[in-house]
Order: structure tokens, then C-alpha cells, then sequence
């Protein structure tokens, strides 16, 4: 039986409860407020950036991939905010889908992202290396479970060349290997 | 015979990839293997199962499974994805096909050659047709869930039968439609975990063969859904299932490393009914046997311990004589050591790398199977890191020790390289000629002046080496009417005057270096060359076949020698020719015009023109027994053929100077530590 409660409940004066009350609620207000402006600038921008996309029509813009794995930005993609422009870059390897080489327009270009470069260039969408690589990778991880997982019943090379050693008509000693790492 | 010192080397680290796919075609009796990679290889069998062609492989490149189509064209895919066609004759990817379902896990070709199935990771099978120059898609079949790790067509072309996890499918091909699911677990009480279908058969019968990751190999009637047979050969998984052309025999590979033959017999005496029975068990290999092929005469496996074993039947074969001999293949069939007689430096080619060696060297001189201490220790001078994916094809160092060269699929490399005392350095030639590559031997001439690179269509090109560190391409050798197959092995005199050179035709050819001409063409002898050497005095072009005959050419005559037709009338001892491994390398001994020395994996042998020849009668390996003889005696006792068996498996022998020889010795167990982790073995008593 839990003692607490038999006892009455504490007491409050009611104007520290009200303070309370009212800070509480100017919180929860603010951080409402907080979100609904958030999502209104989130509107508003995806809002500029259809506007945007009208005018200047469907994939004529791709990052390229550098040699050294650097994305060189188009100077075009000057509309987007920093934060936005920085971003793109990141996830749009993961994304060309477009198979042709484009020439992009040049625009004036802003310094700004990981580097750029300015003019008439050449930009060429290369195959989607990452799903490929993770599609890959999933299918080697399904054949070392089942090969090799748990339940696969594998032994260190040592005990396994050692019974080899202790089955042969001439018995041998155990395979100790010098260097540990071996197994 | 000699006194030699032996620099006995073992620290070739080489550890050979394990076997993945087989593919078998009947036809040409040519076994093509494919290893984990990425490298695929061309065994043939009517050569005395001579590797007759190398593809090296590549970082990317997985290979799940291979086939043969019409027109001896040879096809891969794997987990990247795509489906790569083989040029047998250049030796290197012709083209590549996105498959376009994901990874793929199975390959088959119809009965015809003229299509190709795939089974991929998104769960669809996929058919493409054979067209000149390549491959065509042509539709999807059904697509299930889950992905399709193995399948196989009905032998008339109507039905494609897929395996899954805890299912397989059989497919009406002409409509596409999943015509039968059965479920390979239904009847396994309390199952915990899946049962994957590693491999699958689709015999004319109708009768469907699986084999699953419970070690079990299991017979169906795919249109009842039921199950004939069931047997459990393993404990651990039955990895790959291949079936005899006449669908009487079967082999199965499990990862335990044990093989088994099933096969098809009455089940009483002139009995109508038969029965699929296990017969036969084998155990050849330590690790998983992830590939196995059924050839008329023959069960074929290929395991993780980079073994190829050939089991001959005897019912089939015949007579009982050396054809029947179980054959196993770990090593390459080439020299993967090039050797700086002069520097005393080896170079060891591995599949990304190189290394340069120094030999050790002794004060000490001592008795019959002493071992000498080194006063200095063998040095590994450098390690040359091949940029990129690509493995290499082939690689050399010059006789004095300065230049290095190694080639990929796509570059060729010269370095110069510098020893000034205990510092070492490497430079690499920074402008080479633009050659169509790759280039599938290397040779330095004797002065190493000049390298000579083996090409595609018999072609080679002579390079010019120029200090302090550059080369001019100074010619193109050609065969007289050219040959669409590459060169494989270089021979250069040591006068600098003659280059003898075989290519994928088997021809050989000698040029002439003074004028750039073709100088004659030895005469043909059907059968792959497996080592080539022109003697340094004579300038006789010494010759070993894979069928084990020695032939000796004089280039200057244009016809064989005496000696040769001789040892061609008398024909070479038995247990000469009954060997396992094919002669590798040929040397000479320049103080001793007679000797002619050669080696292969098992043994390396003095061959002494000024003996007679051992009868068939008489012991061919009898070293020991001559050692035992008084003087005397063994005069009357010896032959031209002196063989040691002491260094084995032996991957390089030559001769240093006249009393100095170096082996190079690969002990299988020193690389069976780095192979992927086998199957414990549980014995009684044990």
C-alpha cells in the first residue's frame, strides 16, 4: 500500500499556482508559434522554388562530380539560399537520374559551395554508383550470413588443420601457428 | 651432375583465389572457371587440362555465375549487376550489359546456346537472346518476391524452374507466367531458419532437383508439388548441383568440402523402375565447394581452397591407365616469378602488387642437404602498389635488375629502379609508346636493352630501353599470316638475335632480330606449349608441351635436332609423361652446353643431352638410388634425366650462376590460414 496516498495533497497558494499557469502557457504558445512559422517558410520557399523550376524547366541543371569527389555547382542554382545550395550538393549525387550529357546555361555565378566553375561546360549525369554499391553491398552481407553467420558451425584454421594432423595415419602434433593472427 | 647451393625461398606470399563458377562445354572439351576475383580461366582438357588461357580480375568484378553460348562465347554476371561478355582472344572484357534487376545471383543458357536466363535480387528472371557482338534483351518473366539464387531450363527450352529462399518456381517460359510454387520446408517440423535453395536441376523428365542450404538434395514432381526423394548428404549446406548430359549422374558440392555423385540406377537387376541413389562420397577439397560440373567422363569441383579437382570415371573412361588419374589444380599454369640473375632479385607478381626481392647471401660451403646460415638476411627491396581496379597480366624484371615492368588491362608500366647500397629507388618512365593493350607477357632481353611485350594477334613490340630512364617503340613483330589469338610466351636469345614466340593457336614462331623479319615457323604439334627457352650457345629453341613432349628446333637450321628425333623415336619415359603439372620454365647452364633445366610444380629435373635415355623399364626418378651406388656402379645406372622432388610445390627453379640454383616453394598450408573459414569437421574420437 503506497503511503502517499492517504496523505491530502500539497498546498499550493493559488497565485504561485497561476504564475505557473500563465508561464506554462506563454511556453507552449511560443513554441507553437516557432512551428508554424517554420512551416511557413518551408512553404514559402518550396513556393520559389516551383516558381523557379516553371521558368526554368525540367533538368537543366545536375551537379557534377568532380575527380576528387568535390560537387562542382552550376552557376545557375543562385535562387536557393546558402543553406539550400550547400545541401543539394549532398544528396544529389545519390539522385541523377538523367542519362545525357546536358550542356548547362552559364549564368553569372556566385562564389559560394564547394567550388565552381564558370562558363559553358559540360555536365554529365553518371550511373547511380551508391544504390548500385548498396544493393551490392546487401546481397554480400546475405551471402556471409549464410555461409558464414552463426549457425554455420566455421573454425579458426588452427583446430581445423589440427584435426587434420591428429586423423592422418601418422599422428601429428596440434597446429600451433606462430603468429597468432593466423587463427 | 653438380653441387648446388639452393637459395630455397618461401616468402612468396601468394595466395590463390578460391574457385566460384564452372562451366563446362562439351564441344570444345573446355572448362571455363571463374574465381572469387574476379579472374576467369579456360582449362582445356584435350591439352592434358592445360590452363591455356588467363583473364585476370578486377576489384569490382564478382562473378556468380558463367556460361557457354553458340559459338564458344563465353558469359559472366554478378552482383554488380551485369552481364559481361568474354573475348577469349584478347583475353579481357568485350562488352557489359546492365541486367537491370539488381545483383545478379544465376546465369543459365537454353539448350540451344541461343538465350540467357538471369535470376536477380528484385526476384525476376530475365531473358535475354544471343546477337552477333552481343547480348539483347528480350522480356521479363514473372517477377516473385524474394530473391532468385539459382535456376535452370528444361532441356527443350519450355519451362525455367528458379530457386528462392524456402521456395522455388517453375516458369512456362512462352507466357512468362509462374506456373508452380513449391515450398522446399513445408514438411521440416519446428523450422527456425530459412531454407535457401543453393542450386537447382530441371531434367527432361520433368523432374526437378534442389539442393538447399540443410545439406539436403531432394528430387520433385514439380507439377504435383510433391517431394520423390529426399536426401540429407550433409550437415552443412549443398552449395552446387550439377547434372551428367545423359541426367544419369549428378554431382553435389557441400561447404563441408565433400563431394557426392548420385546416379540414376535400376533399382533391381534389368529393372524398368529407377531410382536416383547416392554412390559415391569424395572429400578433395578443405573448403566449401561452391562450383561444381559434370563432364561425359568426369565430375568436376571447385572449391574455396582454390582447388580444381577433375575426378575421372572409371566406368565411363575405360581402361585403367593414367587418363583415369584424379587430377587437381591449385597453382597457375605460368610463371608468376621473373628472376634478375645477375642482381639475385626476384620479382613476385601478385594480383594488385608487386614485389621486388633481394636474396640472401652465405659464407659458408657444406655437404649434401646441409643448410647453410645466411650472413645476410633476404632483403624485400620493394612493394609496386598497380593503381586502379584491374589485376595484372603479366609482369618482368630485366637480368640486371634495373628495370621493372607490369601490365594491366588498361596500362602498361616501365620503372627503373635504383639500388645504391642499402637505399632503393623507383622511377617510373613517364612517356611509353601507345600500344593496343593488354600485354600478356613480358621479356627483357638478356643485355636488357630491349623488352618484347606479347600482344593480341600474334603481334609483339620490340621496345627500345634507353638511359637514364626512357624507351622507344622500335618495331612490330607479325606472324607471316597473322592469327586473331595473343602471345603467351616470349623466348629471346641471349646473342639478342632471335625471338621465338606461341600464341593462343599454338603455333610457334621464330623472328629474326637483326632484320625485324620473320625468320621460320617451328613445325605444328597439336597441343598447348606450356614453356619455351632458346640455349644461350647453340641457339636451339627447347620446347615443353602440355602433353608433357620435349622438343628440341634449331633455329638456325629450321628443324629439330637430332637429339629431339631421337628422344621422339625412343618416346620419353612413362612416368615422365604421366605427370601431374605442366613444365613451367626452361633454363640452361652455360658452363654445361648439355644440361637443359626444367621444372614444374612437383619437381625440378636436369636433363643431360649426353646420357642415354632412361628405358621404361628402368627407374625414371633415381637420384636416391644413384647416391647409394659406388662410383662404379653409377655410371652404368645413369640416364639424361636427374630429378629432385625435394621442393614442392615449386612455383620457380633457376640457376643463379654454375653452382647456384634458387626455388621458390608455395607449402599449401602457408595460404590455406588466409582462405575464408572452413567447415569443422566432427570425427569419432576425436
Amino acid at each position: 500500500p503506497d503511503s502517499s496516498e492517504d496523505e491530502a495533497p500539497e498546498e499550493v497558494a493559488f497565485g504561485v499556482a497561476k504564475e505557473a499557469a500563465e508561464i506554462e502557457r506563454k511556453l507552449v504558445g511560443e513554441a507553437a508559434r516557432r512551428d508554424r512559422e517554420l512551416l511557413k517558410e518551408k512553404r514559402r520557399r518550396r513556393q520559389e522554388l516551383f516558381t523557379e523550376q516553371k521558368v526554368r524547366g525540367p533538368f537543366t541543371y545536375a551537379t557534377v562530380l568532380s575527380p576528387c569527389g568535390r560537387t562542382v555547382l552550376p552557376p545557375h542554382l543562385t535562387s536557393l539560399s546558402l543553406a539550400e545550395t550547400e545541401a543539394s550538393p549532398r544528396g544529389r549525387p545519390t539522385g541523377a537520374v538523367c542519362s545525357t550529357a546536358r550542356t548547362v546555361r552559364g549564368r553569372s555565378g556566385r562564389a559560394g559551395g564547394a567550388g565552381m566553375s564558370i562558363g559553358n561546360y559540360m555536365a554529365v549525369c553518371l550511373k547511380d554508383q551508391s544504390v548500385t554499391g548498396l544493393h551490392q553491398q546487401l546481397a554480400k552481407d546475405f551471402l556471409n550470413t549464410q555461409l558464414y553467420g552463426p549457425g554455420t558451425n566455421r573454425v579458426q584454421a588452427n583446430e581445423f588443420f589440427s584435426l587434420e594432423n591428429k586423423k592422418n595415419p601418422v599422428k601429428k602434433a596440434a597446429v600451433q601457428f606462430v603468429d597468432k593472427s593466423w587463427g | 651432375m653438380g653441387e648446388f647451393e639452393v637459395h630455397r625461398v618461401r616468402f612468396f606470399g601468394l595466395v590463390p583465389a578460391g574457385v566460384r563458377c564452372l562451366a563446362y562445354q562439351r564441344r570444345a572439351g573446355r572448362l571455363a572457371l571463374a574465381r572469387t576475383d574476379g579472374a576467369v580461366e579456360i582449362y582445356n582438357f584435350g591439352a592434358n587440362y592445360f590452363q591455356e588461357k588467363v583473364i585476370p580480375g578486377h576489384e569490382t568484378r564478382s562473378v556468380e555465375a558463367l556460361c557457354w553460348v553458340t559459338g564458344d562465347r563465353l558469359f559472366g554476371a554478378g552482383l554488380s549487376g551485369d552481364i559481361t561478355e568474354y573475348d577469349l582472344a584478347r583475353l579481357c572484357v568485350s562488352h557489359s550489359v546492365d541486367g537491370c534487376g539488381g545483383p545478379i545471383w544465376s546465369m543459365e543458357a537454353n539448350g540451344s546456346g541461343t538465350q540467357l536466363a538471369i535470376g536477380c535480387e528484385d526476384g525476376s528472371v530475365k531473358l535475354f537472346q544471343i546477337v552477333p557482338g552481343g547480348i539483347q534483351f528480350e522480356r521479363n518473366l514473372d517477377r516473385r518476391k524474394g530473391r532468385i539464387l539459382c535456376l535452370s531450363w528444361h532441356p527443350s527450352g519450355s519451362h525455367i524452374v528458379a530457386g528462392s529462399i524456402d521456395i522455388f518456381h517453375v516458369l512456362d517460359v512462352s507466357s512468362g507466367l509462374t506456373v508452380q510454387t513449391v515450398m522446399v520446408n513445408y514438411h521440416v517440423q519446428k523450422v527456425k531458419r530459412e531454407c535457401i535453395v543453393w542450386s537447382i536441376a530441371f531434367l527432361s523428365s520433368g523432374t526437378v532437383i534442389t539442393s538447399d542450404s540443410f545439406g539436403r538434395v531432394q528430387f520433385w514432381d514439380w507439377e504435383q508439388g510433391t517431394v520423390q526423394e529426399s536426401y540429407t548428404v550433409s550437415a552443412s549446406s549443398a552449395l552446387s548441383l550439377a547434372v551428367s548430359e545423359s541426367e544419369d549422374s549428378l554431382i553435389v558440392g557441400t561447404s563441408s568440402g565433400a563431394t557426392y555423385q548420385f546416379q540414376l540406377l535400376p533399382v533391381k537387376m534389368d529393372s524398368q523402375e529407377k531410382r536416383w541413389v547416392r554412390t559415391k562420397p569424395f572429400q578433395y577439397h578443405t573448403h566449401d565447394v561452391r562450383a561444381v560440373a559434370h563432364s561425359s567422363t568426369a565430375l568436376i569441383s571447385g572449391g574455396l581452397d582454390a582447388q580444381l579437382v577433375i575426378r575421372p570415371l572409371m566406368e565411363k573412361v575405360g581402361k585403367k591407365s593414367y587418363d583415369v588419374a584424379l587430377r587437381k589444380f591449385t597453382f597457375p599454369h605460368r610463371r608468376l616469378v621473373s628472376c634478375a640473375k645477375k642482381a639475385r632479385l626476384l620479382l613476385f607478381q601478385f594480383s594488385q602488387h608487386l614485389e621486388l626481392w633481394r636474396l640472401g647471401s652465405t659464407e659458408e660451403t657444406g655437404k649434401d642437404g646441409e643448410v647453410l646460415h645466411l650472413c645476410r638476411m633476404p632483403e624485400h627491396l620493394v612493394q609496386l602498389k598497380s593503381k586502379g581496379p584491374e589485376h595484372i597480366y603479366c609482369s618482368c624484371v630485366s637480368p640486371c635488375g634495373s628495370w621493372v615492368a607490369y601490365c594491366t588491362a588498361s596500362r602498361f608500366h616501365l620503372c627503373r629502379v635504383q639500388c645504391e647500397g642499402n637505399s632503393i629507388s623507383i622511377k617510373k618512365v613517364p612517356k611509353v609508346p601507345k600500344l593496343l593493350l593488354p600485354a600478356y607477357q613480358l621479356q627483357f632481353s638478356s643485355n636488357s636493352r630491349r623488352l618484347f611485350i606479347a600482344s593480341a594477334r600474334g603481334s609483339i613490340h620490340v621496345l627500345q630501353l634507353l638511359e637514364p630512364g626512357g624507351c622507344t617503340h622500335l618495331h612490330t613483330l607479325q606472324p607471316p599470316s597473322g592469327s586473331p589469338e595473343a602471345v603467351y610466351l616470349l623466348a629471346s636469345s641471349t646473342d639478342g638475335l632471335w625471338l621465338a614466340a606461341v600464341g593462343g593457336d599454338w603455333v610457334i614462331h621464330v623472328y629474326d632480330l637483326k632484320y625485324f623479319k620473320h625468320h621460320c615457323t617451328v613445325p605444328t604439334y597439336n597441343c598447348a606449349v606450356t614453356a619455351l627457352a632458346i640455349h644461350p650457345l647453340i641457339n636451339t629453341l627447347v620446347i615443353a608441351y602440355s602433353d608433357q613432349q620435349l622438343f628440341e628446333f634449331s633455329i638456325l637450321k629450321k628443324k629439330y635436332t637430332s637429339w629431339s628425333r631421337m628422344v621422339q623415336q625412343r618416346g620419353l619415359h612413362k612416368a615422365w609423361l604421366e605427370r601431374d603439372a605442366p613444365i613451367t620454365h626452361i633454363t640452361f647452364n652455360p658452363k654445361k652446353p648439355s644440361h637443359i633445366l626444367l621444372h614444374d610444380l612437383y619437381m625440378f629435373c636436369i636433363l643431360d643431352k649426353s646420357l642415354p635415355l632412361p628405358k621404361n623399364s628402368t627407374l625414371l626418378m633415381n637420384q636416391n638410388t644413384l647416391k647409394q651406388l659406388p662410383e662404379t656402379a653409377r655410371k652404368q645406372e645413369l640416364h639424361a634425366f636427374k630429378i629432385c622432388k625435394k621442393f614442392q610445390p615449386l612455383l620457380f627453379a633457376d640457376l643463379l650462376d654454375e653452382n647456384c640454383l634458387v626455388v621458390v616453394e608455395r607449402p599449401i598450408m602457408d595460404f590455406k590460414t588466409q582462405l575464408p573459414l572452413p567447415i569443422q569437421q566432427k570425427k569419432f574420437g576425436t
